[in-house]
């Protein structure tokens, strides 16, 4: 019953020829693989590819009809592509960004030929207005870089009329490279990621379409996928998307087919070896089937992931809104491949090893988490990853640390093993630190100064920015900001602002002296406690004789600001009898003094008791004790001893 | 079965009756390290003393903390700390070099040898362990380079494969391969620094012939005892850590340096039991005559009746 719905659905998919403006092509309005009654999304294209892969020399031949509906408000005469596998190529810009400043763990040292990655147009028709093969053209909207391939145009002959269709026919080849950028093969594994020409975006009245980017990613219109994969019989596929068909052919292959409503893009994975572990989850909107590919060597861990796959999903489901599709495929690349972590429409690749100790969660569990949250954070909030990374990566690094917190416990979300203990919080903030003052939020994302800065903004200054702005404006609000932004725009390309002014909107608050500083500039956060003293009144007096409780002291606390971005703080001064005094501080000069007379000495300061402003770029100048402790130190140099001491024993055992 | 265990109860024994060599090497070992560490701990104070976040090293071990501590400017940079400790993990080898001559005279003795008859045995010695090195070094490197090469070799074949795991232990079992080659070797030179020093010899290439022809004699004994005396230092290593997780309290700054410096001081040991192991057996080989003579056979006369 449900496989012959599907079937039908793919009818209403495959539209019999294509005119411009004509009611018989239109985008299906199928549901078959969302939990709703109606489609969720303003559906602008609807793919229909039949794809062929030959496993032994890792390429694919394919027959593409897009179309498009043109939603823009106004004719539209020339439409760019995305051939994204072209990147894999020793002179495009994503080759040449990635040798400059490396990406993925990779700095290209030498060109090996299994990188060379194609996506080659056989021939291109428009339907109706005939053959294009032979006009079209390579344009560089980025850069100057006449040798860069990955993004190709079309000028029609007749525009297309506003609320008009247009079909497109392509035929392609590509040519996976060994996996790069999460897609190609390793062994005998291959991920089709970012594998067929894909038509750029009409966003605030005009193309978007750049280069692929050394570490920049993707962005993409809703509507409808329709894929037939056909692969040798021995391969186990996955895909975005639900499975509709699996039919097996007489030459040794079989052809699986998939549909997907309401997405953006569509990947694909094959490998003899999978082995799956089906489960379901219970969202608010219906049930999601899930599907576990992992690696036999990884089996033991499958229990592990799919545990907190669930716990993901349940968390996002309460917080922040639900998850309308039936499907969510996780995948377990090939040990040792490029296609680890990352994130597709219903489709995700984790990544884990058949050692991880149950205390690490910071490699598989928080791969897991972070790529199901770009299922919000991409999937359906569907922000420009190319000129807003950090509304996709740091908005959900945001929401890793909030999910992890709560399942692992905040000192402990990332490692609980053998006494050693960090958090995600920690961690994040320990990226954007290393490199806190180079760019802004808000920048392209080809133009950070290199991929750490990059990394380090988009991810990691993102979070710490969220995450101390909860101490500006509550937890509570925080998170009622982000479910209104969710729901509102769910299946929309939203920008900064919008997101922004839906925070300040919930609050009530005007944050704007916040988000200058934190999002669209470059201050950097440092209050420090300066110094503190306690002088006795009497200090004139010889032979005095200082008496806890009875003698009075005027005791003076300094605060500076190092930095140059201005918030208040809250100041705690504690003194040796037990009282404590809390100030407020708007931060605005550069440093404040607070005197008190009191019968007691300060024992210690602290800026930030709570521990909410998480932006603070050194830590450990925010609080100082009149008495040293030098426990810690101690602590640390006994660990250094040992270890210098074993090396050394190492040495003369093996040496002498 | 006797022979091997007591072999090693011997070398236990030796250790034992000569157990301040190892306390002079330990205390040797803690004051290199302690100097090593002085700029890492000069550095560490000037941060953590007075700083109320330095709470999560001591009470707990939080490893963000150690991170920032450690990429903080002024902690200054990492080999200004770590570049010390190297230095004086090279002078541990070095003394150890120098006077492991004279714990090997003290092992063969059966009585406590004189201050200057150890310090003599030392300075006698030195350029023979110097060279002794320095061919231990060569035939190690040469035989460990090219065991490792091929365990590589197959392990990057392995990794072709798509069985995750075959990969991993064929380097373990090349790792355990290269161990057992390298213990040999070890064991060997043992042998060889044992016959410089107890009979005096100048030209340590004899020694090397000497010491090869043993081991390869008494391979089997001789290795086992290593490896047994291996596996006992492997489990003081498990023990002390497991201590150290289980029972000493993050605060107790105390309590980890004891059980660690325990722990350090015993796997010291295990490696004078070793050395003891090689004095033992050299000193019972050289007593004992090398061909039994045999008695000479005669045929009795029948006596006709």
């Amino acid at each position: 019953m449900h496989v012959r719905f599907c079937l039908f659905a793919c009818l209403l998919a495959v539209p019999g020829f294509a005119q411009n403006g004509s009611s018989a092509v239109a985008i299906p309005a199928t549901i078959s693989a969302i939990n709703s009654s109606t489609p969720l999304s303003q559906r602008v294209v609807a793919y229909n590819m039949d794809a062929k892969y030959d496993a032994k020399v890792h390429s694919l031949d394919a027959t593409e009809t897009l179309t498009y509906h043109n939603l823009t408000g106004q004719a539209l005469d020339t439409f760019p592509f995305h051939l994204y596998l072209n990147a894999f190529q020793p002179t495009s810009t994503w080759m040449r960004e990635g040798k400059r400043e490396g990406t993925r763990n990779q700095d290209f040292e030498k060109w090996d030929p299994k990188s060379y990655g194609s996506e080659e147009i056989r021939s291109f028709e428009v339907v109706g207005q005939g053959d294009f093969t032979s006009q079209l053209q390579y344009i560089h909207p980025d850069d100057d870089n006449k040798d860069d391939r990955t993004v190709m145009q079309v000028h029609l002959l007749k525009p297309i009329p506003p609320d008009g269709y247009v079909q497109f026919k392509i035929k392609f080849h590509d040519q996976f490279p060994e996996t790069l950028e999460r897609t190609g093969w390793n062994r005998d594994f291959v991920l089709g990621g970012q594998w067929f020409p894909k038509v750029g975006v009409w966003w605030h009245g005009a193309w978007n379409c750049h280069q692929f980017h050394a570490y920049t990613e993707f962005f993409a219109d809703f509507g409808v996928y329709d894929v037939k994969l056909t692969v040798p019989q021995y391969e186990v596929v996955g895909a975005s998307g639900i499975e509709v068909s699996s039919v097996n052919n007489a030459d040794g292959t079989k052809t699986v087919a998939y549909h997907g409503d309401d997405i953006h893009d569509f990947a694909w994975t094959a490998s003899p070896h999978y082995r799956i572990y089906d489960d379901t989850f219970q969202g608010s909107m219906g049930p999601v089937k899930l599907r576990i590919m992992m690696q036999p060597a990884h089996w033991s861990q499958v229990q592990r992931e799919a545990r907190i796959l669930k716990q993901t999903m349940d968390h996002f489901d309460h917080w922040y809104g639900p998850y309308p599709y039936k499907t969510l495929t996780l995948v377990d690349p090939d040990p040792g491949s490029q296609a680890f972590g990352m994130e597709y429409p219903t489709f995700i690749t984790g990544g884990t090893t058949w050692w991880e100790p149950e205390g690490l969660h910071g490699n598989s569990e928080e791969t897991i988490e972070h790529e199901f949250g770009h299922q919000y954070w991409y999937g359906m909030v569907a922000t420009n990853e190319f000129e807003d990374a950090w509304m996709d990566e740091g908005i959900n690094e945001y929401t890793q640390v909030k999910v992890m917190d709560s399942i692992f416990g905040p000192s402990t979300s990332v490692l609980n093993l053998w006494g050693a203990t960090a958090g995600e919080r920690e961690e994040t903030r320990l990226f954007y630190v290393s490199v806190a003052d180079l760019d802004p939020i808000a920048k392209n994302g080809w133009q950070y100064a290199d991929s750490n800065s990059y990394g380090a903004i988009t991810y990691g200054k993102t979070a710490i920015v969220l995450l101390t702005l909860e101490s500006v404006i509550g937890e509570d609000t925080m998170r009622r900001a982000m479910h209104t932004y969710f729901l509102r725009y769910r299946f929309t390309h939203p920008t900064k602002e919008d997101f922004l002014k839906t925070i300040e909107e919930v609050s009530g608050k005007d944050l704007r002296w916040y988000f200058n500083q934190a999002i669209y500039g470059t201050q950097v956060l440092d209050y420090e406690v300066m110094k503190l003293s306690s002088v006795p009144v009497d200090w004139y007096k010889e032979n005095l004789k200082e008496k806890m409780g009875e003698t009075e002291y005027v005791d003076n606390v300094w605060i500076q600001r190092k930095g140059d971005f201005v918030m208040p703080i809250d100041v705690e001064i504690k003194f040796d009898n037990g009282d404590e005094i809390r100030e407020r501080w708007d931060g605005q000069d550069r440093w404040v003094r607070y005197g008190y007379q009191k019968k007691a000495k300060i024992e210690s300061v602290e800026v930030d008791p709570g521990h909410k402003i998480n932006f603070d770029r050194n830590n450990f100048n925010n609080s100082q004790t009149a008495e040293a402790n030098g426990g810690p130190a101690r602590k640390l140099t006994n660990y250094w001893t040992c270890i210098s001491q074993f090396c050394a024993q190492l040495l003369a055992w093996w040496l002498v | 079965m006797s022979e091997k265990t007591n072999l090693i109860s011997a070398g236990a024994e030796i250790a034992r009756r000569n157990k301040r060599y190892v306390i002079w090497f330990y205390l040797l070992n803690l004051l290199l390290a302690r100097f090593g560490a002085a700029a890492f701990n000069d550095q560490a104070h000037g941060i953590l003393d007075h700083s109320l976040y330095a709470d999560k090293l001591l009470h707990g071990f939080d490893l963000a903390v150690l991170v920032e501590l450690l990429a903080r400017p002024e902690f200054g940079a990492i080999p200004a700390a770590s570049h010390p400790a190297m230095m004086f993990a090279v002078v541990f080898f070095l003394a150890s070099l120098m006077f492991m001559p004279g714990v090997i005279l003290g092992y063969s003795s059966d009585h406590r040898i004189p201050r200057e008859e150890f310090f003599r045995a030392c300075g006698r010695n030195v350029w023979r362990f110097v060279r002794l090195f320095l061919l231990f070094t060569i035939i190690a490197g040469i035989i460990g380079g090219i065991l490792f090469a091929a365990f590589n070799t197959l392990a990057t074949a392995a990794d072709k494969t798509s069985h995750e795991r075959l990969p991993f232990f064929t380097q373990l079992l090349g790792g355990l391969i290269i161990f057992l080659f390298l213990t040999v070797v070890r064991i060997w030179f043992d042998l060889a620094q044992t016959d410089v020093v107890l009979r005096d010899q100048s030209a340590v290439r004899k020694s090397i012939v000497a010491g090869f022809r043993k081991t390869r004699r008494h391979l089997g004994r001789l290795l086992v005892s290593y490896i047994v005396i291996a596996l006992v230092a492997l489990a003081v290593l498990v023990a002390g850590v497991f201590l150290w997780h289980a029972i000493v309290p993050p605060s107790s700054v105390l309590g980890a340096f004891i059980v660690g410096e325990a722990t350090l001081l015993l796997l010291l040991g295990t490696r004078f039991w070793q050395r003891a192991t090689v004095v033992a057996f050299y000193v019972k080989e050289t007593l004992e005559p090398v061909a039994e003579s045999r008695p000479i056979s005669t045929f009795a006369v029948p006596v006709v009746p």
